[in-house]
């Protein structure tokens, strides 16, 4: 039994000619402490996973379990006690009329935490922001300074799980950087379980232990960091997957030239 | 012979409740029949750069420039008229999201035949080269394509289509702001081949905008390094590797490897020597 285990996983949007399969079928366990990445292109099906976990997607088939107890239904307090999401995109997920401070505290209030002054404090100091960041408004900060509140946020409730949906993928290569840190330090210090969804083969690769691949809905294969280090892939896909990620070759003109 | 397009000291400035800011300050260079790179963070003056070149700095902001030649002709006090024959024509420009730059009340056929009426003869011809062309960018079904409207389409789809619709007039000069930021890593190669026959087939000149680093060194033939307005390094992009400037170096080697890196990543230490 791991920290989080999905079994035959399916969600599906929509009815009639409407309807779309996002999700078909998958299956993955994670450990206590792992950093587990998801991989694919964009309709994959890969935030979708995450979101069916925290129940903002319908399941239509198949389990969900955090530490052996069975997910069903809306999901209790104290699921989202122990559970945090990262979105992707800084600049939508942050309330425009709300100060850094009351995005901090709605959380606390909510869940009954004590010494709320102190603990936002604490957590600005976290995410490397400090105190001056505190009575601000999102269009005050940058792409990265929001993502650090975004992340102070999800980890002001001292959660054991942390669902990361593109943590990165709207920010700068060296503001992606300084984030990517702060994620595996924090990591490291409170022994957090991460699920990690990116489109980047390398920012997974430098972020998690495991991997799954996904494309249309399914799980194409499941590599560990060594096989991706290595280049070891076994579907057709990842390695395409893995060639793309290395950049333009001249060849890829030359291929195409000679086909048509 | 002349290059295609000649740049010196182009400055682009937004006044601001202190004074004029300049976003762009003297940069220069010069554009033959190949692909050349703009690197540098977001707020580094490259899109600026690229927009100041087709004279579309939106106002209240400014460009100027000691020289701004295409193909010899001098840009700097074009008329209306002379901006109409050559945008679009001899010189296209792609934007970053298709969300913003396509018309989101005419269909996507529409928008292409607008283009191809400018080459073709007759209304048939028009169809046939809009829908070859979306062929050749790769998307499966373009006559489903041709009859949607863009929020029928995914982001990608939509890059697609703006990519089409700017290549069907031929440009001599193709301006290509972060032309694939938004697409999965399979469909970018697809639409870098695109780009990369009309610049060895067709001799078409390329500016190629973009954040990513590792992509520019890979596609193009040489590459300019923007940091707060100013090029702070131009190099081969074959010899990005050995780039002498820190914030060069630092750009390449925060990005994660799949090969396995340092832990944790080396991050940006900036220097405010850099932006004098």
């Amino acid at each position: 039994m791991g920290m989080i285990d999905i079994t035959d996983l399916a969600v599906t949007f929509g009815h009639g000619a409407a309807r779309v399969q996002a999700v078909r079928g998958i299956s993955f366990s994670v450990q206590r402490g792992e950093s587990y990445g998801i991989v694919g292109e964009s309709g994959s099906g890969k935030s979708t996973v995450l979101r069916a976990l925290v129940g903002l997607a319908p399941v239509t088939k198949g389990t969900l379990a955090l530490d052996g107890d069975t997910l069903i239904g809306r999901r209790s307090k104290a699921f989202y006690r122990r559970v945090q999401m990262v979105f992707q995109d800084p600049y939508a997920s942050l309330h425009p009329r709300q100060t850094v401070d009351s995005v901090l505290s709605e959380p606390l209030a909510i869940h009954g935490f004590d010494d709320r002054e102190g603990r936002v404090a604490r957590a600005l100091d976290d995410v490397g922001l400090g105190l001056g960041f505190r009575f601000r408004y999102p269009h005050q900060l940058s792409g990265g300074q929001r993502q650090r509140v975004a992340i102070a946020r999800a980890l002001i409730l001292e959660p054991e799980v942390l669902l990361l949906d593109e943590p990165t993928s709207a920010l700068d290569a060296s503001i992606q950087a300084e984030v990517l840190n702060l994620l595996d330090r924090v990591r490291t210090e409170r022994g957090l379980t991460y699920i990690l969804v990116s489109h980047d083969l390398a920012v997974v690769a430098h972020m998690c232990e495991r991997l799954m691949v996904m494309q249309h809905g399914r799980a194409v294969e499941e590599l560990s960091r060594a096989d991706l280090h290595a280049r070891v892939a076994t579907h057709e896909y990842t390695r395409t997957l893995l060639l793309a990620s290395e950049g333009y070759r001249v060849s890829d003109g030359a291929a195409q030239g000679a086909a048509s | 012979m002349t290059p295609l397009l000649e740049v010196e000291d182009l400055r682009v400035s937004f006044p601001t409740r202190h004074g004029r800011t300049e976003v762009v300050r003297g940069v220069s260079f010069s554009l033959g029949r190949e692909r050349l790179a703009i690197v540098g963070e977001s707020g580094s003056g490259k899109s600026q750069t690229g927009r100041a070149i087709l004279g579309l700095t939106p106002p209240p902001g400014k460009a100027t420039a000691a020289r701004l030649n295409f193909e010899g002709q001098d840009l700097r006090n074009a008329t209306p008229k002379q901006w109409r024959d050559l945008r679009g024509r001899r010189i296209s420009l792609v934007m970053q999201d298709p969300k913003f730059s396509l018309n989101p009340v005419m269909t996507i056929g529409r928008q292409l035949m607008e283009a191809a009426t400018r080459t073709s003869q007759t209304r048939a011809e028009a169809k046939d080269h809009a829908l070859a062309m979306l062929e050749a960018v790769q998307i499966r079904d373009p006559l489903r394509v041709f009859k949607a409207y863009p929020h029928e389409l995914s982001g990608g789809m939509g890059q697609r289509a703006m990519i089409a619709m700017m290549l069907i007039p031929e440009p001599d000069l193709l301006i290509a702001d972060e032309p694939t930021s938004a697409l999965d890593v399979t469909v970018q190669i697809e639409v870098l081949r695109i780009l990369d026959r009309l610049v060895t087939d067709r001799g078409m000149g390329l500016i190629f905008i973009s954040h990513d680093l590792r992509l520019v060194s890979s596609f193009c033939d040489r590459v300019l390094v923007m940091y707060a307005g100013k090029v702070v390094e131009e190099l081969r992009a074959s010899n990005l590797a050995q780039a002498q400037h820190p914030y060069t170096q630092g750009l390449f080697n925060c990005l994660p490897k799949i090969e396995g890196g340092i832990r944790p990543l080396p991050t940006l230490q900036r220097d405010a020597e850099w932006a004098r």
